[in-house]
Formats: structure tokens, C-alpha cells, sequence
């Protein structure tokens, strides 16, 4: 499933896993991938109700096509590092270091995109517990990218909490 | 002259083209104030700083406000479309910008077309672009960072977020067969300076230098401590030194600039940026050869 931008792929992968259908963030097919985008791998038997699903819930999409061989997955791992009094996960290209006592914020680095100077300026001082979600306000990969190691900042703080 | 073009995040800032100067923790550029923080802003306060410090003209920068919708990416590309050939830069230093292979295949059509071929710099998403478009030989400096070289390797990646799993996990301590690889596949500008726990500067798919003291490992998690190399090395680059020459400065002034700073986790890149005119006093003669008088020009 093809989108035009980024934020309406994270969009439909958002509401189709929660109407419980098994999808997966990939790269577009190679000959329509202009650097920055996303598309939604999905089972074709189930595209009808996928489409229906989406047009309800106003997601726009341009199409549904076969997937091709080479269509990469989006990478999911990430990598911690402990600096004593501070903490930094790195997803990907992007990095997002905390402070363990007070789980503040303390910095992000990494990326090429715009919205990630953008991103910077506006977690750097928050709590993670009430930072914004890259993935609710960026529109590019690296944003992504950056929502997964907020996430696992998330676990890693509230887990050192607990213990 | 030497051109920074690149997006800063203010919503409402237009096309802007002007000289840049510094004020405090902010460049000024046609009475606009633009903080000295991650991307594009650090990038030419750190380049400021260069070529204040050589007594050069400052760079020329072409900025647009941009948070991420691409506007202000495209403004720019079309912008140095139209107008490259006649601009006629030294040195231009692409940064911060929605990577588009579209746009980015124009642009490099129209340089090459150019009467006076600049000496292209790219860093972050341009540098995605022209990789995933296979234009990186076009390019004379990239300045990845060791995810981003990983992704310069694998040849069917077009952004980083879609590496291969195996290289994600080499990267860090693999950085000399990741160069291979990414030269092999035609993945790589003229000069690269892989910026790590240990700095690699290749030329031409070679291994020329490295760099690994003094060792800060606060700096990975600063954010625009990669952007502050990439000022230097093409402020250093307009100054006219061996492109090898700039890449192992930028990255030694940048190590000692953290040392200086006592840089942690916490640290803010204008904090960094701030120590640059006190290594360059006590080191640059070391390091380049470059050796003057204050006040005099080298």
C-alpha cells in the first residue's frame, strides 16, 4: 500500500493494527522510492476490508500494488548505551539520550531530515514521560527512527524505576 | 565564495539567501535570528567560527524554515537550480533537506552543466539523496556517521532506516569493510570522513587517516556535533586545504572542542561550538602548518 507522505503511512499502520490485521512498515517498491517515503506491506486477501477501513477512518492512500522482490523491511533494532548518569538508545540513524534519575530529556542527535532539528528543539528538557511522540508530529523516517528509541527510553526508565 | 544551503526548523521562514554572522548563540542572517542548535544552524556557526578564525569571508548561506512537510527542502532545490551557474559557489555545503532523488538528480544535472564546478559537500538527508540516487561519485565530501556509512554499503538501502540488520549490527567496529563495500558500490563521495569512536578519513575507497584522540564518547549523544564537523571540513576546504587535510583537522578541532567544553551527555552543541576559536588558537599551527599572529591573516 502506497501513501504520498510518511505521517499518513504511520497513520494507517496506527488503525489497521488496531482493527487487529497483521501489517508491516516497508520500504516502497525500488522503482517508486523517492528516498524518504514508506509503504504499508499488507496481505492482498485482505486489502477490500483494509481500504473500507481506511477510507472510514479518512487515511489517505494512492494504491495497493503486488509487492516486488527488493522491498526492504524497516530496521527495528536498537542499540543502548550507559554514560552512568545518563542513558542513550540509538535506532537507526537517531539517537536520544536521558537523564536516569529524572528521566529528562538531554538530548537527540543524528538524522537528515527536517524535522529532526525541529524535534530537537522541542524534547530536549522534557520528561520522557510527557515528551510529544515524533511519531504523532514528524512526517519522515528519521522520525520513526526517533519514536523507537523514545520508546525504548521509555521502557529502559520506567523499568529502572521499578527496580 | 562558499555557500551553506540547508533548512532550519522555523515554520515561517521564507527563502532566505544572505552572509552570515554570529551574534551570542545565534547567526543572523538578513536580520533573522536562527539558533546555533542541531542541523543546519550548527553546521554554519561552526563553519563561522572557521572562517572567522582564517579571516575569511564568511560563508554565504541559502536557508528556509522546513519541520518536516518538504516545502522548504523543495524551495531550496529549485532555487539552486535555477540559480547555481550563475551563484557560482567554491565551495557548496548541502545540509539539512528532505531527501528527494527527484530533485537531487536535477540538482547534480545542473552543476555538472555549471562553467566553474563547485566543490560539493553534502551531509544528512542531501546525502541520502545523492546516495540512494547513485550520485554519490558526484559528490567530493560525504561526512556519514558509522549508521550512515552502513547505509552508503548497502546498496539497496535509500534511507537509513532501511539498512540491512547485519549491517546495523557491524557498523561501529567494522567501519573499514563497510568503506569497501559502499566504494565497491559506487556509494561514496571523492573524500569520506566517517565520524565514530574512531574518525576514518577515506579517499578514494582508501583508508588516509584516522582519528581516535582525545576520546570524548559524550559527543555521539550531542546532538549537531556531526554538523559542526561538516562546517569545518568545508570551511577548511574553502581555505583552500587538501581535502584529507580538512577532514583530519574538522574532526581533531571537534574531539578537543568537546575536551574543552567537558562535554557530557547534557551538553548543548553551542557549548562546543563556543570552545572552537580556543582550539584553533592553541592547535591549528600544530595540526595544518597554518601558523600567524593574531590579527594577521595566515
Amino acid at each position: 500500500m502506497l501513501f504520498t507522505d510518511v505521517q499518513d503511512a504511520v497513520r494507517a499502520d496506527k488503525v489497521l493494527k488496531k482493527a487487529g490485521y497483521s501489517v508491516k512498515l516497508v520500504a516502497p517498491p525500488p522503482k517508486l522510492r523517492k528516498g524518504c517515503d514508506l509503504a504499508l506491506e499488507i496481505n492482498l486477501v485482505e486489502q477490500p476490508g483494509i481500504e473500507r477501513l481506511l477510507e472510514k477512518t479518512d487515511v489517505a492512500y494512492v494504491n495497493v500494488a503486488p509487492i516486488e522482490t527488493g522491498t526492504a523491511e524497516l530496521l527495528e533494532i536498537v542499540k543502548v548505551t550507559d554514560f552512568g548518569n545518563w542513558m542513550m538508545v540509538k535506532a537507526g540513524n537517531m539517537k536520544l539520550a536521558f537523564d536516569k534519575r529524572s528521566g529528562v530529556i538531554v538530548n537527540t542527535s543524528g538524522g537528515g531530515c527536517p524535522d529532526i532539528p525541529h524535534f530537537h528543539s522541542e524534547l530536549v528538557g522534557m520528561l520522557l514521560t510527557q515528551a510529544p511522540r515524533p511519531v504523532d508530529m514528524g512526517f519522515t523516517l528519521c522520525a520513526l527512527m526517533l519514536d523507537l528509541a523514545l520508546e525504548e527510553c521509555l521502557t529502559l526508565y520506567q523499568g529502572g524505576k521499578q527496580s | 565564495m562558499m555557500l551553506v544551503a540547508g533548512t532550519v526548523p522555523i515554520k515561517d521562514l521564507p527563502l532566505t539567501m544572505g552572509k552570515s554572522k554570529a551574534e551570542g548563540e545565534f547567526l543572523v542572517v538578513n536580520d533573522r535570528s536562527i539558533p546555533a542548535a542541531q542541523g543546519t544552524g550548527a553546521m554554519i556557526s561552526a563553519a563561522l567560527a572557521t572562517t572567522n578564525y582564517l579571516k575569511l569571508e564568511a560563508p554565504h548561506v541559502l536557508l528556509a524554515g522546513d519541520i518536516g512537510h518538504g516545502n522548504g527542502s523543495r524551495e531550496i532545490y529549485e532555487y539552486l537550480i535555477q540559480r547555481v551557474a550563475d551563484i557560482s559557489p567554491q565551495v557548496l555545503a548541502l545540509h539539512y533537506c528532505l531527501p528527494d532523488m527527484v530533485l537531487m538528480r536535477r540538482l547534480c544535472k545542473c552543476i555538472q552543466g555549471c562553467p566553474r564546478q563547485p566543490l560539493m559537500v553534502a551531509d544528512a538527508g542531501p546525502m541520502y539523496a545523492a546516495k540512494a540516487a547513485g550520485l554519490a561519485p558526484h559528490f567530493d565530501i560525504f561526512t556519514p556517521d558509522a549508521t550512515e556509512m552502513a547505509f552508503l554499503a548497502d546498496p539497496k538501502a535509500t534511507h537509513p532506516a532501511y539498512i540491512a540488520r547485519h549491517l546495523f549490527s557491524a557498523e561501529t567496529d567494522q567501519t573499514p569493510k563497510l568503506v569497501a563495500m559502499a566504494h565497491r558500490h559506487k556509494g561514496t563521495s571523492r573524500l569520506l570522513l566517517v565520524k565514530g569512536p574512531i574518525d576514518y578519513v577515506i579517499g578514494n575507497g582508501e583508508i588516509l587517516d584516522t582519528i581516535a584522540e582525545p576520546v570524548i564518547p559524550a559527543l555521539e549523544a550531542i546532538g549537531g556535533t556531526g554538523d559542526t564537523i561538516t562546517g569545518m571540513i568545508s570551511a577548511f576546504a574553502y581555505a583552500e586545504l587538501e581535502l584529507h587535510e580538512a577532514a583530519i583537522i574538522a574532526a581533531k578541532a571537534n574531539r578537543m572542542a568537546g575536551r574543552f567544553a567537558r562535554a557530557t551527555p547534557a551538553t548543548r552543541v553551542w557549548h562546543i561550538i563556543s570552545q572552537l576559536p580556543a582550539v584553533f588558537k592553541e592547535y591549528l599551527c600544530q595540526w595544518s602548518g597554518v601558523c600567524y599572529m593574531e590579527g594577521e591573516r595566515p
